[in-house]
């Protein structure tokens, strides 16, 4: 990071002289005869680099003995230790910013707009779980993320939703996604960040309704798996995609006896069991399958990508600008008295309504452009998940879903030949 | 006779190489266009921070932050101040006697604390842990005095949330992501 060296622990106030002299000056300095001196004063800047370093480290240090536990090990102990260390840590005691979930919004930002400039954590907490998610799956959701810690905690029992529900559910966090870069990339919202439902759990205190969200969603995750982590997550969409294509990864124990127990364990319905397709499909039939949904995908985008065009002038009304431009025309129309607060600031400081046009124009412009490119996103991964939803292909064998899985082993404990290996091993000591 | 033919199989494999390729570049393009854009430019934007010069003192700050008491607190700038008896900070406007009786005063929760130092000038000092960061005396002070009642974000309360609550609030921009040298825009330079 930048100026790094310059960090300490307080700032003297004369060091700060960035900032021009703005106080009217009605009364003069006084003068004093009795030798008063003006007291003393400074103002402590705290030094966050040095925890910044302690949140890097431990993210890292715990991703990698998730790896090591989920890959090599293949034991759920180390990742239920790494789960209370991250919520008493990232969670309850560093209070969760900056998060590598909220991370994605940031990192959108410095790359669209070159007058942000991103801390260095943030990218870090951003970059680096995708990186594992890379190489070893979704170890970083296995309990290295305090919310899908907090959630894998209170979890007992799980009651498998049906896969209707799951798939139309799983949709959500990809729209969120991509409506939080929407949002980052117009500068009006950080919309994973205000609506984050622990964090005010973490910091005891805050938004009365996201916390009551939050404790709905942990109540939902004693009897199902992770309802934050499959149904909204958008970082969990994220790794999902990189964690379909990881280098190394969880697998099925290699002498499976199919016996079923994995599956019924697997709180994220990450197990898919042997299938056979009884359907036999003549190849001109498959070819035919393929060319619809060679047609269906695109006309899927333009709905999403018209649908959101025409909402965008709504979409728009997030930002401050666009709600303070409206608000200047209803005054125009209609003057009060007493003006809103924000119409008498913006009048105040000199604002004229024409500048204020051409800047919602602008940021209108933008909602335009970006909103349809949300809408053909939306359009794409609706598609790919029904078409997903309509191949239906024999599998011989236990297997993984690598971009559902969240590597938090609990499989492993009621794997009987995985027990069976861990007892030889023993016995080999 | 072997054919060099593409068995299903094989043709997953490769669109897996395939996508895993693209995932291994996307991380490495994402991470060189983010590491180029810190590197050549200034400190990174961590704090956020009032500046003074735009702030309205419409009393969002108050209410907005996260925090049960607001994180922003009025700072009082001796050198900027006039040391004046009749406060617009410390009195609300038209009183009639300028005694501590509280309906006289501003401060709606007494943090505002004053001494005597010699006729005619009085010593104004603010109790951080009373204030709620309402903005009424730097309001008064700013319509009345030499604006040395203000308000900043206490940086060793302000939890750095990712996106600040009260500059979502904030009438006139004032509250922006700053970089270290400016975590405090003091006016007593």
């Amino acid at each position: 990071m930048n100026g790094t060296k310059k960090r300490m622990i307080s700032l003297l106030l004369p060091a700060l002289s960035a900032l021009p002299a703005v106080a009217q000056n009605r009364f003069p300095k006084p003068d004093f005869e009795s030798g008063y001196q003006y007291p003393a004063f400074t103002y402590a800047v705290p030094d966050e680099t040095w925890w910044n370093t302690v949140d890097i480290i431990l993210l890292v240090a715990m991703m990698s003995v998730v790896a090591l536990a989920v890959i090599r090990q293949r034991k759920r102990r180390p990742v239920f230790i790494v789960s209370i260390i991250s919520v008493l840590y990232f969670g309850f005691f560093r209070n969760g910013c900056v998060c590598s979930i909220g991370a994605i919004q940031n990192v959108i930002l410095s790359l669209t707009d070159s007058s942000y400039v991103m801390p260095l954590a943030a990218f870090l907490m951003f970059i680096l779980p995708v990186i594992f998610t890379f190489l070893f799956g979704r170890i970083f959701c296995a309990g290295v993320c305090p919310f899908g810690a907090l959630q894998e905690l209170v979890n007992i029992k799980n009651f498998r939703l049906s896969k209707a529900v799951s798939a139309v559910l799983g949709v959500i966090p990809w729209i969120y996604l991509l409506f939080a870069v929407l949002y980052a990339v117009t500068r009006s919202s950080f919309i994973i960040c205000r609506f984050d439902p622990f964090i005010g759990i973490f910091r005891m205190g805050g938004d009365i309704g996201m916390i009551a969200f939050g404790g709905l969603l942990l109540i939902a995750s004693v009897f199902t798996g992770r309802p934050f982590c499959r149904f909204l997550c958008p970082y969990g969409a994220l790794l999902s995609l990189f964690s379909r294509y990881s280098i190394r990864r969880i697998s099925i124990t290699p002498s499976c006896i199919n016996c079923d127990l994995c599956h019924n364990a697997c709180p994220v319905a990450a197990i898919r069991p042997p299938y056979e397709n009884r359907v036999k499909e003549s190849r001109m039939e498959g070819v035919k399958r393929l060319l619809a949904y060679f047609v269906f995908l695109p006309v899927m985008m333009f709905a999403g990508a018209y649908m959101m065009r025409t909402a965008s002038d709504a979409l728009s009304t997030a930002n401050r600008d666009i709600r303070l431009y409206e608000q200047v025309v209803r005054n125009e129309i209609n003057p009060r008295d007493i003006q809103p607060v924000d119409v008498e600031v913006f009048f105040s400081q000199g604002g004229t309504i024409d500048e204020l046009e051409s800047r919602v124009a602008k940021i209108g412009a933008g909602f335009k452009t970006y909103s349809t490119a949300t809408g053909a996103l939306i359009g794409l991964v609706v598609a790919i998940t029904l078409i997903n939803l309509s191949l239906k292909r024999t599998r011989k064998t236990y297997g993984i879903d690598h971009a559902a899985c969240v590597a938090c082993g609990r499989c492993f404990g009621y794997c009987p030949q995985n027990i069976k290996h861990k007892h030889a091993d023993e016995n080999c000591r | 006779m072997k054919k060099n033919t593409t068995t299903p199989i094989s043709r997953k494999r490769f669109l897996h190489l395939c996508s895993r390729i693209t995932a291994g570049a996307a991380i490495v393009a994402v991470s060189g266009a983010a590491v180029r854009r810190m590197t050549q430019q200034r400190d990174a934007d961590y704090f956020w921070q009032i500046d003074p010069s735009k702030c309205t003192f419409c009393g969002r700050c108050e209410k907005e932050c996260v925090l049960a008491v607001s994180a922003v607190k009025c700072i009082h700038a001796n050198r900027v101040c006039g040391y004046c008896d009749l406060c617009g900070g410390y009195y609300r406007a038209n009183v009639k006697d300028l005694n501590t009786a509280a309906e006289n005063l501003m401060c709606p929760t007494g943090a505002i604390r004053r001494e005597y130092v010699e006729d005619p000038y009085f010593e104004y000092t603010i109790d951080e842990s009373l204030c709620n960061g309402c903005g009424k005396c730097a309001k008064g002070c700013n319509s009345f005095g030499n604006g040395s009642l203000y308000l900043q974000v206490k940086q060793e309360l302000c939890k750095n949330c990712n996106e600040c609550k009260i500059s979502k609030a904030c009438p006139s921009g004032a509250i922006q992501r700053a970089p270290f040298g400016r975590a405090y825009m003091l006016k007593d330079v």
